[in-house]
């Protein structure tokens, strides 16, 4: 039964009244002379024209302004046919836009389409005092628009919405809606859009996959997933590790989508050249990795294209880039008087070591630098590493101390401590934390604390931009730390690491979100130009590096300074979870679980565009009668 | 109406004329009076011309018995003689302001002159009633006969105007009140009344006279266009009608219409009488040398 918004229109109804009385009164009949009466006295007097048919005709147009008024009257009362959706008077929309939410069916339609129709039906059918906001959730979640009943804004603000190539941040849009939920008392649910493609984890009950969010849910979440598109395969990894000093290993992983298994060919290209082809056939669920080898003599700028058999539903993780280095030797720097490290770096190959023997350095820029004296850092050095000296800022929280020291715990996942053993090694001077400076201290500064002395930090590590910086607050002359077999081993991880750091030992193609950092000029605008066309001018700040430039999109960026291109780089999705296209019926948070809902809940229905719609006919229906020509005549 | 200056009458042109002159009123029955007239009357009579023979019966004149044949035959035979009677030709047109619509009293006027000029040249005694306003009661040319009275007839017909609201049926009965003589009544009308013609049929059938009725009516009463919601007004009386959706009733105006036409044949007939519908869209020769003379009215 159709309820009504507003029922005080009924009283419109008594302008029905009026309109009987103005009917009779002013129908003005055209007055015709005619010979006599005497033929149409008959036929008013015939019995057909006074039957209940005849009367209803006679008084049709009355009758039909009757219907029309009624038809009006009703609509302004705004009748509705209840759904089974709550009417929550304030209701934000979460809206998946990542990677996955792209993926198409053989129809041709987005996930994020069939999200569109469904949110579209939602704001069609807005009820009076009913507000929505649409919140879109990608690499990040942002409010497309506040709370509103204007369907013109939410129509515009829906269509404004894109697929990102990124993974879904859920958390984000979920922390989001927390904060709508404290300020505003009218929200008591918060609807989820999604084709269920979360990140998840192994559930220990189980063994099964689950989509699991760190998040502490305080309201209810109605999440509704979408069916899924369809067969998927792509790439989810391409990194490259330096094998030999004229070799690298170039690793492409390919996966395919957890549903059906898939079939693609792998294209390996170099400047344009190509390099290698692979045929791969993966069963549901199942990856694959492909390992190429390159030579580093020279400079490469790979790309790996992936060509599927049969459908693919999403076309964004068939294409990687890597730009390899050409090959060289680690720069290192180290001091003849530190004859420790020098001894532990001459084992290792690859390494270009100076100053030499008689203390002369040709290199003003360096990949590694090892030192005891904080003046050396006028070196650049993408890596450093001080042995003994505080660091400048750390001067006032920190003061050295000739005490015997030990260490007391260390991270032991840490890179440069990997495979180092600290325990029982002695240290006779120490850096002790001043009066009321406590560890939370010292890494609001910036510092990462690898080690633990019982008096004091011992190992600092501060990561800069692209400047790594290692800090060993205590001389490793005066400690055991040389006579141990980990010393070598951390020399070697601090060697690795410097490596890392020039991209000289393993490069991973970047993932889009965020643009890696670049080191380019120092405070000069570039010119970024991203896969679509769109374009923006960044500056680099005081160390030459350009950060923080979002790259939703899979494609190759350009940076350019004025009409010269500085850098090309190629940012794929490379994400596991993206290419599987798994879903879940089950999102997991921190203390509750929100199963998907089967079925959709219908909106209330309003009628208010019929019944006017009707009145209009029912207007045209009137004008039509009372315009139409007389019947035919018979002969 | 604009005439010719050879023309003899407004009322018809010459070619009518003198086609009409030459034709005869085609009753079913001789109707005629004692008066000596141009019309043999089927009782015998005492004219020249012979017309039968029959058996003599006591009383019979003998003066009439043909002595010729009783010397040949030994048997008494009587001579019977044609005897030539008058017959009256009463032409009533209904002069009422229902006829003076889209022409049907011009017509009107038109067809009573043909009849009346067949009358005249059978030297039949002519008389014209015009019924218009009921308290002036008719307005009557009386009998007359012969060429010699053509122009007295036309001036007469000529000089008639429609108004008045005299229904047809009180109008007869006025006409019988002042009219004498048997023949052919013909009563030019549209009929449109609310009264009934029965009484008034009988009591002319009851006079001797033979009924010619023809009923005029105008195209827009025989195929009305009308539609929406109409106040008719009555021409003669001013009466009114409300009539909603008209072209709805259309129809069964029709079904009335014909049944007006078919009631009014029936109580014609019933009275040895004629009855024709014409529409005043007609032209006088398509009334005179097609409608009627195919339907033997005048020959």
């Amino acid at each position: 039964m159709p309820s009504f918004f507003s029922p005080l229109h009924a009283a419109l109804f008594a302008l029905l009244v009026p309109l009987i009385i103005v009917y009779f009164l002013k129908l003005r009949r055209t007055r015709v002379s005619i010979s006599s009466l005497a033929l149409w006295q008959q036929v008013v007097n015939d019995q057909r024209v006074n039957s209940p048919f005849q009367k209803f005709k006679r008084n049709l147009l009355l009758l039909l302004q009757i219907a029309v008024l009624c038809l009006l009257v009703l609509a302004a009362m705004q009748p509705f046919i209840a759904g089974t959706e709550a009417n929550a008077s304030k209701l934000p929309i979460l809206i998946d836009c990542s990677a996955s939410m792209g993926a198409r069916d053989r129809d041709g339609r987005t996930r994020l389409d069939l999200v569109k129709a469904e949110v579209l039906k939602l704001i069609d059918g807005l009820l009076p005092g009913q507000q929505l906001t649409l919140i879109e959730v990608g690499a990040s979640a942002r409010r497309m628009t506040d709370f509103t009943d204007n369907k013109v804004l939410l129509r515009s603000a829906l269509n404004e919405l894109q697929v990102a190539d990124v993974p879904s941040r859920l958390e984000d849009g979920l922390r989001l809606a927390q904060a709508l939920t404290r300020s505003h008392d009218q929200i008591e649910r918060v609807r989820l859009y999604s084709d269920g493609n979360l990140p998840t984890k192994t559930n220990p009950a189980t063994g099964q996959p689950m989509a699991a969010i760190d998040f502490d849910l305080s309201f209810p979440v109605d999440f509704f997933p979408l069916d899924s598109a369809g067969s998927n395969i792509g790439i989810t990894a391409f990194n490259a590790r330096r094998s030999t000093t004229d070799r690298w290993d170039v690793f492409v992983r390919v996966e395919g989508s957890s549903s059906s298994s898939t079939e693609a060919r792998i294209h390996l290209t170099s400047n344009g050249q190509p390099l290698g082809e692979e045929r791969v056939i993966l069963e549901a669920g199942e990856s694959q990795r492909l390992v190429f080898g390159v030579d580093t003599r020279q400079a490469h700028h790979l790309e790996v294209k992936l060509e599927p058999a049969d459908h693919d539903a999403l076309t964004c993780d068939n294409i990687a880039w890597l730009n390899l280095p050409q090959g060289r030797n680690l720069s290192v720097y180290c001091p003849v008087t530190m004859a420790a490290f020098r001894h532990a770096l001459s084992a290792i190959e690859g390494i270009q070591l100076e100053p030499d023997s008689e203390g002369k350095s040709s290199r003003t820029s360096y990949d590694l630098l090892i030192s005891d004296d904080l003046a050396d850092d006028v070196r650049e050095a993408s890596t450093s590493c001080f042995v003994g000296p505080l660091p400048g800022d750390l001067q006032s929280a920190l003061q050295m101390k000739d005490e015997p020291a030990e260490v007391v715990d260390w991270k032991r996942d840490a890179t440069l401590l990997q495979h180092v053993q600290l325990k029982e090694v002695l240290i006779n001077n120490v850096a002790l934390k001043q009066e009321g400076v406590t560890d939370n201290d010292i890494e609001r500064a910036g510092y990462d604390i690898l080690a633990f002395g019982n008096q004091g930090p011992l190992i600092l590590r501060k990561s800069d931009g692209l400047k790594l910086t290692y800090h060993l607050l205590f001389d490793t002359d005066r400690s055991t730390l040389p006579y141990r077999v980990g010393f070598p081993i951390l020399v070697s991880n601090l060697v690795n690491e410097a490596m890392q750091q020039a991209s000289l030992a393993e490069l991973r193609s970047p993932s889009t979100g965020i643009l890696p950092p670049l080191q380019l000029s120092k405070e000069t605008t570039y010119r970024i130009t991203d896969p679509t066309g769109h374009h923006e001018e960044r500056s680099t700040n005081e160390d030459g590096v350009l950060l923080g430039i979002s790259a939703p999109h899979v494609g190759e960026y350009e940076v350019s300074k004025g009409s010269e291109l500085v850098d090309q780089l190629g940012l794929s999705l490379l994400n596991s979870t993206e290419t599987s296209l798994s879903q879940v019926d089950k999102i997991h948070f921190n203390e509750l679980s929100v199963d998907a809902s089967e079925t959709r809940p219908t909106t209330d229905r309003l009628l208010w565009k019929e019944l006017a719609i009707a009145a209009l006919c029912m207007l045209l229906l009137e004008w039509w009668y009372f315009q139409k020509r007389p019947a035919a005549v018979p002969a | 109406m604009s005439v010719a200056a050879t023309q003899f009458t407004p009322l018809l042109g010459n070619d009518v004329l003198a086609r009409v002159e030459r034709m005869r009123l085609n009753p079913l029955r001789r109707r005629t009076n004692r008066m000596r007239g141009e019309h043999l009357s089927g009782k015998g009579g005492t004219s020249i011309e012979f017309r039968d023979y029959r058996n003599y019966v006591s009383g019979d004149d003998i003066r009439y018995v043909d002595w010729n044949i009783f010397a040949r035959l030994n048997e008494p035979y009587l001579k019977l003689f044609a005897h030539e009677e008058e017959s009256q030709v009463v032409i009533l047109l209904d002069a009422s302001t229902s006829m003076g619509f889209e022409g049907k009293f011009e017509l009107a006027r038109q067809i009573g002159a043909c009849l009346g000029v067949m009358g005249l040249m059978s030297v039949e005694k002519v008389s014209i009633y015009s019924c218009g306003a009921k308290q002036v009661g008719p307005v009557r040319l009386l009998p007359c006969s012969g060429r010699a009275s053509l122009k007295k007839f036309f001036r007469f017909l000529e000089q008639l105007e429609p108004g008045g609201d005299f229904p047809i049926e009180e109008a007869i009965e006025s006409v019988l009140q002042h009219h004498r003589g048997r023949g052919i009544a013909v009563v030019l009308s549209d009929y449109l009344t609310l009264g009934s013609v029965s009484r008034s049929f009988n009591l002319l059938h009851g006079a001797g006279l033979e009924l010619y009725a023809l009923q005029i009516l105008s195209p827009s009463e025989i195929d009305p266009e009308m539609t929406g919601d109409l106040r008719f007004v009555d021409s003669e009386n001013d009466a009114t009608l409300d009539v909603s959706s008209v072209g709805e009733l259309l129809g069964i105006y029709h079904e009335h219409r014909l049944g007006l036409e078919r009631y009014l044949e029936v109580e014609a007939r019933k009275r040895n009488g004629r009855f024709v519908t014409l529409s005043s869209g007609m032209s006088i020769k398509d009334v005179m040398f097609d409608t009627l003379l195919r339907r033997g009215w005048i020959r």
